[in-house]
């Protein structure tokens, strides 16, 4: 006992406010060993505001940078252009991205207090109050209502149902649709439920002392003191925050973990900022420039400090540029004024174009009608407004299942008995004779709860319903239905539980003849190995299930059995022996015990369950991975659901070969698993095309075999190498923690973008982890929006998230980047060459305000359009060639290469600016600012000309700010040269009539001319050189897009091909509990009752749309 | 209704704008746009290449340094920095007539006029007339602000201390007798800076607004008695003064002196011998520099400047060297696919 108190340091005392809270708080800061019940995702508090968000900015290296520019532009000696010109911009930027965070932060508070302000019951000294869940403090007794989400971690006191059970749906911690019961202990049961009243609870004072909070879903550890008692505690007593409850009218709960410290919360990972590869890629560039502008900068003091100790070795006029003595000291001045004067190449205003950009593309994707699922009136949205172009680099979409691919919602199909298949298109369903369907009610053992514990039996129960087979009520012993009209009694005799090992589940009836019947139910590869020889119809039956499955739905063998007397006696007997044994031993036996029942099988039929896809699935899917994409499918769910759904969903072909844990760790641990793989795969030689029997390998792999990759970190780079040449990875049984860890493995060994999608609590971890993560707007809950990236409302808007928002925003980003370098590098570069020829003094080429200017007017406008309109093909042409995707996936705008390229290209340029110009005015009367006018003018046209090649999609806002632009430049310059701005301030308007006389004057237009032309020259010729190589490649992608033709084999491979499901969770059923009555109600229930509780689930809503989605599916078959 | 008008409340306007679909000019580049085009605009750039050659040729430009570095040179006495007032006698002659208008520049070169602190190194203010800024000039001058008196010094600033004070005559030799050619001085400066940038102070007699003010270091005379020809020359708005305070643009400049456009010189200078005598005030040896005197005539593109005639001829025959590559590599792709 001493081993297992240890570690029990987590201490709550039932209503005892007062302990739990010992809660300080100073301004915003909060401390305490209990956490309160808020939740917290936003950053800020009005007074933290303002130092945060500075901090947060200045994080950022360019801005530092510009900061520091800013002081050192307002030391006179150092100053080569006035502060202002970069101030203002580093104002705006500052202010813009604040504004963004401001507002972001107040969404954020804005659905915490929503989530803060759902009501919930709180026993306050009596009674129950109303409170909100902020208010839930540990130690807190509550009570929760049906249907009602929980709203912190509690330990079940008693509940409204026998045995103070209580059902809930765990679907948005792992994804598992069946509902799981938890007890309440029976001391407390026994104790409280007796007097059901308030007062009871409001005197309970047990102690419970558990593990402190930690992240571990599915186990508990703890000790209830009360009234002189330990009592011990596990996960079975504990209502998780987030799961729903249901079939339970109340609940009572004492609180154990609040907010932060409830599980759920503790599996969420950690808020990260993210960024988006391009922006790192982008910041290596800007680190490049800036070494490079340190390294030029100092090249161009030494000559600085070269040519003063030149010129102060004379005399004469020429003597009064030596500024003082020491020529080290000069070249140290003119270090810094290098360091501003060139500090335009370090694009500032792209930090806030970038934002602004990734803003408008946010908004489009808000706006797109294609995106808006009119149901939920739900546009889709983009939470965080960053990650726009990584969109478009998917390599690998990690997947959840429930709610995601699958709508939740089973539907019965279609039917085989005794070799007949029912359901389909020729004959109706009702028409058929009254075949046994009878097996129905029974082997749906645990209907009584009136919503069925796993969607697979709610939906077999009712389409037997829906036949005129009515489960009327059941007790512990009995089970009364009406078939046809007739009622009849049967005794439940036994119940052959379910474990995932055995997978089948038997009933053994006595009906109301006085015959005992065994009716069992299962996959189809237990059922048909245990039928009687040469039964009937077996051959059939079997073709059935081939047909069934390829339809992608989930198969269900039935088998009865007709049990003598006798043996039944005698089994019966060992059976009650049994029950007294030990656990370990017992379990063994009853295994044995139900082997030797469930023999001599007579096949009855197999039903067909299709588990509903989201709309569009497979066509998303397929249309995703024609686009390069690895779907990658994770789920809390069991295995078989998994795999099922990788099928119908078209993740997996028919004859995709799966591969399995016990192969892959073969694979993993031979010396050369490529080869081995690559055997494994020979298996495949029927495959005629070997690309494609490549491709079509599917890894399977369940949430403790992951775990093993735990101990062996260096399987994971293997693993991916072996998971990128497969068709797709399956994971199934995974814990959100898992989900995260597969996301961070993608992540560490691919250089791929990885993106996930889910719409539960269970599924935040791996959206916060993805690079980019998508929430799907589902019927409840909410946080997987929450926490996500993206939010959607159908998992089929991908398509167009990806293929078209992301691919454009990629080309768009892309382009813009390299534009953007260019144009600023290439008119700051030209410093440097002028530089050779003023004494290295500083000087500039430029007006001051024609550097503030450039950046502002007479470049930013176009460039934006085309960050904005941008298309190369249109969406349709988008989502119809996929492949066109793929670009992006390799990176190929965005390369290191292609910014290194641009970079050069702005480096010709500068030369381009300097040196044309030069030959021009050397040597002749023309004054420095007639130069300047001349030089501004070529880099004007230049900018405008090159975004002019770039632009492929012209709309009338493109051509506006093509020409604003260069006009702009053109009026200005006058104004800011006019002679107004001068006697207002001669120092700042020193260009006064330059440009007057400039713009009329044709040789500054010819070389303005000659300039811009040779500058574009290599762009030029790159394009031309393009469209000439590509009328080629154009017709190869044209006559490639066209459909190619499916080689999907029809090749049945005999029992592997099939795939029966039945599994109802990991963990064994709830058979014991079924048997032994415990969750058995004692009244009835009415006809009437059933039918509405049966109403509110989902499957009769669909069910008369059924057939004509059915014969559908036929014909599509 | 009000149902209604909520279910669809968040639903995304139905604009072209909102929907991307624009309405754009999607240029569709081919090969038979591309190749012509590259040639048409080669074809331009050859054509405005001669244009310009051609008009370069035309302009008659006659260059002479009279650095004195060379012991031949005529200025040679000159060039030694301690000699002062020295005068030197610079002969040539023209075959043919040099068409007028004719343009008289000097020229220096390795002279950094561009250099950022010798810029700077002026007061604004006090060049428009700002008698306050006589008394006290702008830091920004310094050390050229005060002398050692410290008397301030008015105009202040290292470009104007270092004004260009060599003076030229032009004498046409006709029948060995020395005949003056009139030089006109007028209106060689900007508009801009005679009439806006730089105003004397409203003083008059101008001398009295130099009270208490020295010369800069290195003129000989003070700004009030630049030009004793012309009493309204003087001060700030000297049209030398203005021309040398328009900094030039590279470290070999020229700077326009005077014009010759009087009477019988109108149509230019006739054939024959030329004296032109030199006042050589200004030390460039110290620093490698030369000057030199320039003689041109201009056309509609200015002076003389075969640079930008050549790049266009350079870079348009590029162009159409490069359509031919082009035409080439297009041949090389097209034909394969028609096989």
């Amino acid at each position: 006992m001493e081993g297992f108190e240890s570690g029990l340091t987590w201490e709550v005392r039932a209503n005892d406010r007062k302990h739990h809270k010992q809660m300080k708080s100073f301004l915003c800061f909060r401390w305490g060993r209990y956490a309160d019940n808020l939740v917290r995702s936003y950053k800020y508090s009005p007074l933290t505001f303002l130092p945060l968000m500075l901090f947060e900015q200045f994080q950022r290296a360019a801005y530092l940078y510009f900061l520091l520019m800013v002081v050192m532009q307002s030391v006179p000696d150092i100053s080569s252009v006035p502060f202002y010109i970069t101030i203002l911009p580093l104002l705006i930027v500052l202010s813009v991205r604040g504004l963004k965070d401001l507002a972001n932060d107040m969404a954020r508070r804005r659905s915490d207090s929503e989530i803060n302000s759902r009501p919930c019951d709180v026993l306050d000294s009596q009674s129950f109050n109303r409170a909100q869940w902020k208010d839930v403090c540990v130690g807190d007794v509550l009570r929760i209502h049906k249907d009602q989400v929980i709203p912190a971690d509690l330990l079940i006191l008693c509940s409204s149902e026998p045995h103070s059970l209580c059902y809930v749906e765990t679907a948005d911690i792992d994804g598992e649709c069946n509902l799981k019961f938890r007890q309440a202990l029976s001391a407390t049961h026994n104790q409280l439920t007796s007097h059901p009243s308030e007062e009871t609870l409001a005197a309970f004072d047990g102690v419970v002392l558990c593990e402190e909070p930690n992240n571990r879903l599915y186990t508990f550890r703890g000790q209830m003191h009360w009234r002189g008692e330990s009592l011990l505690l596990d996960n079975e007593h504990i209502l998780l925050r987030g799961t729903v409850l249901r079939n339970t009218d109340f609940a009572y709960g004492l609180t154990i973990y609040t907010g932060a410290d409830s599980k759920v919360l503790r599996n969420c990972g950690k808020l990260r900022v993210k960024r988006t590869r391009m922006e790192r890629v982008f910041n290596q560039v800007v680190i490049g420039i800036v070494l490079s502008m340190l390294l030029a900068a100092l090249l161009l003091a030494i000559g600085a400090g070269v040519f003063s100790s030149w010129v102060m070795s004379h005399i004469g006029p020429t003597s009064a540029l030596v500024i003082n003595g020491n020529p080290v000291y000069t070249g140290f001045l003119i270090f810094w004024s290098y360091i501003i004067l060139l500090s335009p190449a370090m694009p500032i205003a792209l930090y806030i174009s970038f934002e602004v950009i990734h803003m408008v593309h946010s908004l489009f994707i808000g706006w797109d009608m294609e995106m808006y699922w009119q149901q939920a009136n739900r546009p889709a949205q983009a939470r965080n407004t960053s990650l726009n172009e990584e969109l478009g680099q998917v390599g690998y979409l990690l997947s959840d299942k429930t709610g995601t691919l699958t709508q939740n919602r089973l539907l019965f199909r279609q039917c085989c008995i005794a070799g007949e298949v029912y359901g389909d298109a020729s004959s109706k369903a009702e028409d058929t004779e009254p075949m046994d369907l009878s097996w129905n009610p029974f082997s749906c053992g645990e209907a009584p709860v009136y919503q069925a514990a796993s969607p697979d039996e709610e939906a077999l129960v009712g389409a037997a319903r829906e036949l005129g087979w009515v489960f009327l009520s059941r007790t512990r012993d009995v089970i009364v239905v009406s078939e046809l009209g007739v009622t009849r009694e049967y005794r439940l005799l036994a119940l052959l539980d379910f474990t995932s090992h055995r997978r089948r589940m038997s009933v053994l009836v006595r009906e109301p003849e006085g015959g005992l019947k065994l009716y069992c139910k299962g996959a189809d590869l237990v059922i048909l190995e245990r039928l009687q020889k040469d039964c009937l119809h077996q051959e059939r039956t079997e073709r059935a299930l081939e047909l069934f499955s390829q339809a992608c739905l989930r198969t269900l063998c039935v088998a009865v059995r007709s049990v003598p007397e006798a043996s039944w006696e005698q089994w019966s007997k060992t059976l009650d022996q049994s029950a007294t044994m030990v656990t370990s031993d017992r379990d063994a036996l009853l295994e044995k015990l139900y082997d030797q029942m469930e023999i001599d099988l007579q096949l009855i039929g197999v039903t067909a369950i299709e588990d509903r896809l989201q709309e569009g699935v497979p066509e998303t899917i397929a249309l995703l991975q024609q686009a390069g994409l690895k779907v990658w499918v994770l789920t809390g769910d069991k295995k078989e659901t998994a795999v099922n759904i990788g099928y119908s969903c078209k993740l997996l072909d028919p004859d995709t070969r799966l591969l399995e844990w016990q192969e892959l760790k073969q694979i993993l641990q031979s010396p050369d698993p490529g080869v081995t793989f690559f055997k494994a795969r020979q298996t495949e030689l029927w495959a005629v095309d070997k690309q494609a029997a490549e491709a079509k390998t599917a890894l399977v792999l369940t949430g403790p075999e992951l775990a093993e990759f735990d101990q062996k970190p260096e399987w994971g780079a293997t693993f991916m190498r072996l998971a990128e040449q497969c068709q797709s990875v399956l994971c199934c049984r995974v814990t959100p923690g898992q989900k995260a860890d597969i996301v961070s493995l993608v992540r560490k060994h691919t250089r791929s973008i990885t993106m996930s999608i889910g719409d539960g609590a269970n599924d935040v971890n791996m959206i916060k982890t993805a690079h980019v993560g998508v929430g799907l707007a589902g019927v409840e809950g909410g946080q997987a929006v929450q926490n996500a990236d993206f939010a959607l409302s159908q998992f089929r808007f991908l398509q167009r998230l990806l293929l078209v928002h992301g691919r454009w925003s990629y080309r768009r980003i892309s382009f813009f980047l390299r534009y953007f370098l260019f144009k600023t590098c290439g008119f700051a570069l030209v410093h440097i060459w002028f530089g050779f020829f003023n004494g290295f003094s500083a000087q500039s080429l430029y007006e001051t305000w024609f550097i503030a200017l450039y950046s502002l007017f007479y470049t930013a406008v176009p460039v934006m359009c085309l960050a904005f309109f941008e298309q190369d093909v249109n969406a349709e042409s988008s989502l119809k060639w996929p492949e066109l995707y793929r670009s992006g996936q390799r990176q190929e705008l965005s390369s290191p290469l292609i910014l290194i390229s641009s970079l050069l290209y702005a480096v010709y340029s500068s030369l381009v600016f300097f040196f044309i110009p030069f030959g021009v005015f050397h040597n002749t009367a023309y004054d420095l600012q007639t130069m300047a006018v001349t030089v501004a003018m070529a880099a004007t046209f230049t900018a405008n000309a090159e975004i002019s090649l770039v632009t492929r999609y012209w709309t009338r806002l493109n051509v506006a700010a093509v020409c604003v632009s260069v006009v702009l430049f053109f009026i200005c310059s006058r104004i800011t040269q006019s002679t107004r701005l001068f006697k207002a301030s001669p120092m700042d308007y020193f260009f006064l009539g330059a440009s007057e006389r400039a713009f009329i004057d044709p040789l500054v237009w010819l070389t303005a001319l000659l300039t811009t032309w040779t500058a574009v020259l290599p762009s030029m010729t790159t394009l031309a050189i393009n469209v000439i190589l590509n009328m080629h490649d154009k017709h190869k992608v044209h006559s490639a897009s066209s459909q190619p033709v499916e080689l999907r084999s029809r090749l049945t491979r005999g029992a592997s091909l099939r795939r029966s499901s039945y599994a109802l969770s990991q963990g064994a059923g709830a058979g014991r509990l079924i048997s032994s009555g415990t969750c058995i109600r004692s009244t009835v229930l009415t006809v009437d009752e059933q039918v509405t509780a049966d109403n509110n689930s989902l499957t009769h809503s669909s069910r008369s749309t059924r057939r004509t989605t059915l014969m559908h599916q036929i014909t599509h078959e | 209704m009000v149902k209604e008008e909520k279910e669809i409340a968040n639903r995304p306007d139905n604009t072209a704008f909102t929907q991307q679909r624009l309405p754009a000019w999607q240029p569709m580049l081919s090969a038979g746009i591309v190749i012509p085009g590259f040639v048409l605009i080669g074809l331009a750039f050859i054509g405005i290449g001669v244009a310009l050659f051609v008009t370069s040729r035309s302009i008659t430009v006659l260059e002479i340094d009279y650095t004195g570095i060379e012991k031949d040179s005529a200025c040679f006495k000159c060039s030694n920095a301690d000699v002062k007032n020295c005068v030197c006698n610079l002969v040539f002659s023209i075959d043919s007539l040099f068409e007028g208008p004719v343009f008289f520049y000097y020229g220096l070169s390795n002279y950094f006029q561009n250099y950022r602190k010798y810029a700077a190194s002026r007061d604004d203010e006090q060049l428009s007339g700002d008698l306050d800024a006589f008394t006290a000039p702008s830091d920004s001058c310094s050390p050229y602000d005060y002398n050692s008196n410290d008397k301030p010094i008015v105009p202040c600033g290292a470009i104007a201390n270092s004004m260009f004070n060599d003076t030229f005559v032009l004498y046409r030799v006709v029948n060995g007798a020395n005949k003056l050619v009139p030089l006109d001085g007028k209106g060689i400066a900007w508009w801009t800076d005679y009439n806006v940038k730089f105003r004397n102070p409203s003083v008059t007699p101008l001398k009295n607004a130099f009270n208490n003010t020295v010369k800069p270091i290195f003129w000989p005379k003070p700004a009030y008695q630049l030009d004793a020809s012309d009493p309204a020359n003087n001060g700030f708005i000297n049209q030398d003064f203005l021309v040398w305070m328009r900094r030039a643009a590279l470290p070999d400049f020229r700077k326009l002196y005077r014009r010759i456009t009087d009477g019988e010189y109108a149509k230019g200078l006739p054939a024959g011998n030329y004296s032109l005598t030199i006042a050589y005030n200004y030390p460039v040896e110290s620093f490698d520099g030369r000057k030199k005197v320039v003689f041109s005539n201009v056309s509609w593109m200015g002076g003389k400047n075969e640079f930008l005639g050549i790049a266009y001829l350079v870079v348009g025959s590029l162009c159409v060297l490069m359509s031919i590559v082009m035409l080439i590599v297009y041949a090389k792709f097209k034909f394969p696919e028609e096989d």
